[in-house]
């Protein structure tokens, strides 16, 4: 009973926490377009929290620099269990147009196995619910277990 | 026979009706409807009012993690600590006539419940060895400091005016002051109480610490403060407790102003108090929410000891006067 509720709400209420890894703030500008008026994922249960600790899904963006990459991994090692890695952007899924620069050490799958990938420099906001979408179904399937 | 009656109607009223088990339904629907009507107030559709169950429920399947550096039983325990003291409040107050604990100085004892729950999140705080909670403590502490003064002067007030009235001096029981305004209309009705009314309003979002007030939790700022290392069960029980004091307040608010007779029926009277809770909570907590933005820790304290406790002062001094 109580199992069934919980595997319910799960899907029900992602809290999100965004990372940035070296980006240009254009995804990121995007990401909280999301939560205003105009498309309001708050209407799936999205919150932006502040600490990775209350996280679900987790949102990278940026190409990983050299600077980043050890904060990434330290901050999405403190994500409870189960949890969801989306790349949002370009930048993380292929370094973009910083590909090959002696700073950055992306892409980011290098490093952390992504679940969700989202294109687009910068994506639209219905690419990023779209890829949340897709979030929420992973998420529905880790259940409790390690990745 | 009498004693085993007693005995399992208190464990009604601890698990059952004004306890565990209506607190947090209730308490969870409050705070899906404050979500929900901050939302159309901004011109979004909104989370579902079932939204904080899902949220609690979803807590409680997921992973915790206990730091190393904190020390772990303070750290467990302190959300429970702080629960269980909230719940309790919901016992003393009466709904319109029907006190479920009779005591002679009930306001004095839900004065000292009522800060357990912030003491439980400084003491939580502390423990988890974070030093944004450190810095989320010590603004719980100032927020803390600042809504007491204002909160004490309002109950003197509604107290003395009771007071006179039943036995002519200062009643602490929250069961005299609704005999007194059975007999001579709500308190509310009295215009020397009106800022002492205002006062109060004022304080339940500080108390809550949503958002003009929420300077302890700015996820912004200082990532959700003496919360930012709790995670799974632990947040939940965080997250339960803020609700439930919703509802403490909102009812508190109801029993102090609007109190009175109400109906004959005892099930009419739980839906009247219920209906005032949703509009107290509409009215103080999600309209403020929606059209300000964050105070600093210094502007928190400078509006509570100057508006606040003028106005409820100004109450203590008409009601003195025996206005």
């Amino acid at each position: 009973m109580l199992n069934k509720i919980i595997e319910k709400s799960r899907i029900k209420s992602p809290w999100i926490y965004h990372i940035n890894a070296g980006s240009c703030n254009g995804c990121d500008i995007e990401l909280i377009a999301l939560l205003g008026p105009r498309f309001d994922v708050e209407r799936f249960g999205v919150k932006l929290t502040g600490t990775p600790k209350h996280a679900d899904i987790v949102f990278v963006t940026g190409p990983v620099t050299a600077q980043t990459k050890d904060r990434v991994l330290r901050v999405i090692s403190q994500v409870p269990d189960p949890k969801v890695i989306v790349s949002l952007g370009s930048c993380p899924m292929s370094c973009n147009v910083f590909k090959g620069s002696y700073s950055v050490v992306g892409p980011l799958n290098k490093w952390v196995p992504v679940d969700v990938s989202i294109g687009g420099c910068a994506p639209k906001p219905e690419a990023i619910i779209d890829g949340l979408i897709k979030a929420l179904e992973i998420l529905k399937d880790k259940r409790g277990g390690k990745i | 026979m009498e004693v085993l009656k007693t005995l399992l109607l208190q464990i009604f009223y601890v698990l059952i009706f004004p306890g565990f088990l209506f607190c947090f339904i209730f308490g969870m629907f409050l705070s899906g409807i404050d979500r929900k009507m901050v939302a159309r107030m901004q011109r979004r559709i909104g989370p579902p009012v079932m939204q904080p169950f899902y949220d609690f429920f979803k807590l409680v399947g997921k992973d915790h993690i206990v730091p190393r550096k904190a020390s772990k039983r303070a750290f467990l325990a302190a959300p429970i600590f702080g629960l269980i003291s909230i719940v309790l409040i919901a016992l003393f107050i009466p709904v319109f006539g029907f006190s479920f604990q009779k005591s002679t100085a009930d306001i004095i004892v839900i004065l000292y419940l009522i800060t357990i729950p912030a003491l439980s999140l400084v003491f939580g705080g502390s423990s988890s060895g974070s030093p944004f909670a450190s810095i989320g403590i010590s603004r719980e502490m100032v927020t803390m400091l600042s809504y007491e003064l204002p909160l004490v002067m309002i109950f003197l007030a509604i107290g003395k005016k009771a007071g006179v009235f039943i036995n002519g001096n200062v009643t602490f029981s929250l069961a005299d002051i609704n005999k007194y305004q059975s007999l001579s209309g709500i308190m509310i009705s009295k215009w020397a109480l009106i800022p002492a009314a205002i006062a109060f309003l004022l304080i339940i979002p500080a108390e809550v610490g949503t958002v003009p007030f929420d300077v302890a939790e700015a996820e912004t700022e200082i990532c959700e403060g003496p919360l930012v290392e709790y995670s799974g069960l632990y947040l939940g029980i965080y997250k339960l407790t803020q609700a439930v004091k919703m509802f403490i307040m909102g009812s508190l608010f109801i029993a102090l102003f609007f109190g009175g007779n109400g109906f004959s029926n005892v099930f009419l009277n739980i839906i009247l108090m219920i209906i005032g809770v949703i509009i107290t909570i509409v009215l103080s907590v999600s309209f403020v929410r929606s059209i300000l933005g964050r105070l600093k820790v210094e502007q928190t304290l400078k509006f509570f000891w100057t508006i606040p406790t003028a106005l409820s002062a100004i109450s203590l001094i008409l009601v003195y006067l025996k206005y």
